[in-house]
């Protein structure tokens, strides 16, 4: 099979995609985690430590999940992509390395203690703990982040002998302004699938009027902790990184816009489908002027096109680049619009006895999750035809030894075990959701033994 | 420089195998020592919270293997292709099933989970112990450094040899044995009452097949690769290794005879990273030895990272390492001695 490189796309691809649920999970709870952890602390309010041992647990199932599936990820790099690893081994090997030394051990001591060592532990060394488990998962976050932001927008780099690429700027590499940037936007992002599922399960107790001193904390710290990451994901963050694109990128620009000519006023185009084949966006509703103003400040600004690029430079599926812009666009404006009304209700002291805003606070938990995937599809279809920006093809990456046939067979393998891992932490999160949180003088419940 | 990184690694690897060995071999056992839902529930217990840790130094070793020797990485884990993928879904089930087993109190699920646990790990032992033996014996790697592996070819380990073959096959059981024994002699050292008792005497059984094992593994690694030994007469550190083997030997059957529990696992983690040490000390350079053509060979210094970022590296993996093992401390000392039946059932461990 010749087709190699699209299965090695593919595999990829979809344990990446898989894989990146669980973490933005973890790393949007860990905060809240903590916050609650120190509340309970300072107050010594046991709604806090309640709150903080059910999500705990929650926690710990998606910990697991996200470890188990992030391992197959560091080790792809080498699998499947081995050319690419030679190619940029020197760089990448660097943070790839420092996310195992410093935040994986980091994060692995911790988690189980802070999920299950409460006793053991006492209260100030659990927090610590739980603060451990926050700052390790972000650090992670981050050297993963800068190893992208390197295949995005390369820098700190010098070209070898052998036509590899060597280590030339450590500073420069760790502290790239696209990692920065991105670093911000995805974080924040986390932070707001974090705050919709805590959201969500107070939007489920109170509807099921259960647990209902849970239901109101969660419903607190969900829709003031989501209403607040929505907006910082839209301004600045995610301002900040357009303008990133804009500037390095600005074939990927056009392609999410869906802009195939050049010229001032610059419209965004709030829907429409591309037509690549006739060179426009068919059946477009537009705002004149707002790209050009939002990319570069100013309404008469120019926002190139595609026709100013060579056509073998376009993005490779500029379709699905578009509608993944637009559909992450679409659910980051709708997330405001939720949380704000729920924080207004919620402050008018109505929220509890709202039920059609507490049935969409409940269902609104799986869309942060698709604005997520749909966000890291832009940026990773926005990036071809390179694997590393500029410099490196896409088709130049792949292992050469190994056959196409071998990654169909892997990736049916991936799907299948990620199908049931899916289904098994589905059922314990709803197993756990369904118990409830219990309050200190209930954990001899037997409901609650584990051995 | 490349030598501080080949020990790095090395080191890296010993970690790994000591302790999260530890946690496969008692794995394995769970259901040879524990004949009810509440014993093996004590081996879980045993195992510990910090089992992720352990297992990070696989995971670690790989990324500090991407930083020292990016090329050999690309070379083996594409030529690997296969097996790398059983290990990768192994290791899935083995987190998978330590960690949800207990989060529901149902004897059907525990039970079904456990039976999870000890298949994953036996399936862990034997594919790292095939891995191991295939970096011994070699890899028919060509003259631009590429490879691939079939799972078997036919048995022999000369030329375009497969992943299982006698040797590694071999290399495979002693891996499983010695992890199941460097388990037991831990799971006497962290248990009491019956698991106790019952590990400790599957312990001398264990011990006595891997005195066995290791002649047998002796005299083939002598006819798969001649150059072994040749190599580690000349290398002072293999000699270190040496040591740590039959050190390690003599305090697991003292250890085991007088019951001095303690004396036997640590004699258990000497004879795992003696070995270890004997034969990294003993190969080097050569990190992928080619059964096609011994020139083919990807020695350390090939296949090191070039340019500054080995010594950029060397600055800061000494401070991770340190943060490493404080995190270790501080969790580790909340969970020592030997672990009593669950009396907080809010807490596996």
């Amino acid at each position: 099979m010749d087709d190699a490189l699209l299965w090695h796309r593919l595999q990829f691809g979809f344990t990446v995609t898989y894989h990146y649920l669980f973490p933005q999970l973890t790393m949007g709870l860990a905060w809240i985690l903590v916050y609650w952890k120190w509340r309970h602390l300072r107050t010594g309010d046991e709604r806090y430590a309640s709150a903080m041992r059910f999500w705990a647990r929650i926690f710990g199932i998606t910990f697991t999940v996200g470890v188990v599936t992030g391992i197959p990820m560091e080790f792809q790099f080498g699998t499947n992509w081995a050319n690419f690893s030679r190619y940029s081994g020197n760089i990448i090997g660097q943070t790839l390395g420092m996310e195992g030394m410093f935040a994986f051990f980091l994060e692995s001591a911790m988690v189980g203690a802070m999920v299950w060592g409460e006793k053991r532990l006492g209260p100030r060394n659990h927090f610590l703990a739980t603060l451990g488990v926050a700052v390790g998962s972000w650090l992670s976050g981050y050297f993963i982040l800068v190893t992208n932001a390197f295949m995005q927008h390369p820098v700190g780099y010098s070209l070898a002998a052998d036509g590899t690429l060597r280590l030339a700027d450590l500073q420069a590499f760790l502290l790239n302004p696209w990692a920065l940037v991105v670093f911000l936007h995805n974080q924040i992002a986390a932070v707001v699938t974090g705050s919709f599922a805590v959201a969500a399960v107070g939007a489920l107790y109170a509807l099921r009027k259960h647990h209902a001193k849970q239901a109101s904390l969660f419903l607190k710290t969900g829709t003031i902790v989501g209403l607040l990451a929505s907006v910082l994901v839209a301004f600045p963050t995610g301002d900040m990184h357009a303008r990133k694109v804009a500037q390095y990128q600005p074939v990927t620009l056009a392609a999410m816009e869906g802009r195939f000519h050049s010229g001032p006023m610059a419209e965004i185009n709030m829907i429409g489908q591309p037509n690549v084949k006739e060179h426009r966006l068919d059946n477009p509703i537009r705002i004149p002027g707002a790209l050009s103003f939002l990319a570069y400040g100013s309404f008469y600004a120019n926002v190139r096109g595609l026709d100013e690029f060579p056509e073998d430079s376009w993005p490779t599926n500029i379709e699905l680049l578009y509608y993944s812009f637009h559909i992450m666009v679409g659910l980051g404006t709708i997330f405001i619009a939720l949380m704000a009304c729920a924080c207004v209700q919620r402050w008018r002291g109505r929220l509890e006895k709202t039920p059609a805003l507490l049935w969409m606070l409940m269902l609104a938990f799986p869309f942060p999750f698709i604005a997520a995937s749909a966000g890291w599809m832009v940026a990773e279809l926005g990036r071809q035809p390179w694997l590393v920006y500029g410099l490196f093809h896409t088709t130049q990456g792949t292992s050469e030894v190994v056959s196409g046939g071998d990654v169909l067979f892997t990736l049916i393998g991936f799907v299948g075990l990620y199908f049931v891992l899916g289904v098994l932490y589905l059922f314990m999160v709803g197993y756990e959701i369904l118990h409830g949180p219990q309050s200190a003088s209930s954990t001899v419940n037997p409901g609650g033994t584990h051995g | 420089m490349v030598e501080t990184w080949y020990a790095i690694l090395s080191f890296m690897l010993v970690m790994f195998v000591i302790l999260d060995g530890f946690g496969i071999g008692a794995g394995m056992l769970q259901y040879a020592v524990g004949k009810t839902d509440a014993e093996r529930r004590l081996v879980i217990r045993a195992i510990g919270p910090l089992w992720s840790w352990h297992e990070v130094w696989l995971v670690s070793f790989g990324g500090t293997l991407f930083v020292a020797f990016p090329s050999i990485l690309a070379s083996a884990f594409a030529g690997f292709y296969l097996a790398f993928f059983l290990l990768l879904w192994s290791l899935v089930l083995r987190g998978v099933s330590h960690e949800v087993s207990g989060h529901i109190d149902d004897p059907l699920w525990r039970t079904g989970w456990h039976f999870c646990f000890v298949t994953a790990n036996i399936l862990l032992a034997i594919l790292i112990g095939a891995a191991l033996g295939n970096v011994v014996r070699g890899v028919p790697l060509d003259a631009h450094g590429r490879f691939t592996l079939s799972f078997f070819t036919n048995f022999g380990v000369r030329g375009h040899v497969g992943i299982l073959d006698w040797y590694t096959v071999s290399v495979a059981v002693f891996t499983l044995v010695t992890l199941a024994a460097h388990g037991a002699a831990a799971l006497v050292l962290k248990t009491d009452g019956p698991v106790h008792d019952r590990s400790e005497r599957l312990a001398k059984v264990l011990w006595n097949t891997v005195l066995v094992l290791l002649a047998v593994i002796t005299v083939e690694s002598e006819y798969v690769r001649p150059d072994l030994f040749p190599g580690m007469l000349r290398q002072p550190f293999a000699w270190l290794g040496v040591v740590g083997v039959l050190g390690g030997l003599i305090a697991v059957f003292t250890g085991l005879r007088s019951r001095s529990e303690r004396r036997t696992v640590m004699g258990s983690c000497a004879f795992l990273a003696g070995l270890m040490i004997a034969g990294a000390a003993s190969v080097f350079p050569v990190m992928l030895h080619s059964t096609l053509a011994t020139e083919d060979s990807l020695t350390a210094y090939g296949g090191a990272a070039t340019g500054h970022g080995l010594a950029i590296a060397l600055i800061w993996w000494p401070i991770a390492l340190a943060l490493s093992i404080s995190y270790f401390l501080f969790i580790h000392h909340h969970y020592e001695g030997k672990v009593k039946p669950a009396q907080d059932p809010q807490s596996p461990y």
